[in-house]
């Protein structure tokens, strides 16, 4: 395992009695006594933004949150990839995309029955942007720059949720 | 110079580009992404900026040539700057974008044309005070503790 970038050496040990099973579930092992762990699932996020500049930064302040991130360039990949069954928990959209904008996209995703997280992201607010958004079916609209802050609070509001 | 003193030097070096108001919290936030995976992830990053946005100032100045000025390509183009400006934490580039965005909005063309300008001299700036910030802070190598003033 990999911390950093540095090699950490990972050491387990069974606990030799679990008390109750909110004890165990805190320590992140299952409270059937089997000393099995209880899996962290690992966020998908697909981020749609083709500005080379945005998709770098994104991409890492999302990893940096421990979001698996995958990037397209315009909202036809998006709908394509999406349709071949690929999910997410989260996904990223520009309003500034080639031959479909982010709105529209927006849309066609909703359409195609896809009810994850949707976040709208765009360079400059814009009042009729937001509401043409939030139209479509987004959950959340925010100005570029994407903030790791901002990235955490909405994972914990989906690990919560 | 000793070691010390050189680091003090980039660590004034680096505030002053915020005390200047040409950087904001964005660029911290770039700079805690660094890790000993990616070490130069911020120079790497501005450097990759300054080459792709080359294109779209090209396209604007190209835009503002003509005759009548295409408001709404302007705003487009304007648009997208404004986004990877303030990804990498360009304070004073940004709010030029966004004086600019007014200008175009309010069918401005001399408005837009005077604030291009500025915006170009506060780019050009830029980018010479971070390529003299990190040339310096690569000669003196990592600091052992993080310092991080705003």
């Amino acid at each position: 395992m990999r911390f950093k970038g540095k090699p950490i050496e990972c050491k387990m040990e069974l606990p030799s009695k679990i008390k109750n099973n909110e004890k165990s579930i805190q320590q992140g092992f299952s409270p059937s006594g089997n000393g099995d762990l209880i899996s962290t699932r690992k966020f998908r996020a697909l981020m749609v933004d083709n500005d080379p500049i945005c998709q770098i930064i994104e991409k890492a302040i999302l990893e940096s949150q421990g979001v698996e991130t995958q990037f397209v360039g315009s909202g036809i990949d998006a709908l394509n990839l999406l349709a071949t069954g690929a999910s997410f928990d989260i996904i990223v959209i520009a309003w500034v995309l080639p031959m479909m904008n982010g709105v529209e996209t927006t849309r066609q995703i909703r359409a195609m029955g896809i009810r994850c997280k949707l976040l709208a992201i765009i360079a400059c607010f814009d009042e009729r942007k937001k509401h043409e958004f939030l139209d479509v079916g987004v959950d959340e609209f925010i100005e570029k720059p994407l903030n790791p802050k901002k990235v955490a609070s909405i994972m914990r509001e989906m690990k919560n949720g | 110079m000793d070691r010390n003193k050189q680091h003090r030097q980039v660590a004034l070096m680096r505030q002053s580009l915020f005390d200047q108001g040409l950087l904001d919290e964005q660029f911290v936030q770039l700079e805690e992404l660094q890790d000993d995976a990616n070490p130069n992830f911020v120079e790497e990053v501005v450097t990759l900026f300054y080459r792709d946005s080359a294109r779209l100032i090209l396209n604007i100045d190209q835009a503002l040539d003509k005759s009548p000025l295409d408001f709404a390509k302007l705003d487009s183009y304007m648009h997208q700057f404004k986004g990877s400006a303030s990804s990498i934490g360009a304070k004073k580039v940004k709010s030029e974008c966004t004086l600019f965005r007014e200008y175009c909005k309010a069918g401005n063309g001399e408005g837009c044309k005077r604030t291009f300008q500025q915006l170009k001299k506060e780019y050009a700036l830029l980018r010479k005070k971070l390529e003299s910030y990190f040339q310096l802070a690569r000669q003196v190598g990592p600091v052992e503790t993080a310092c991080r003033r705003i």
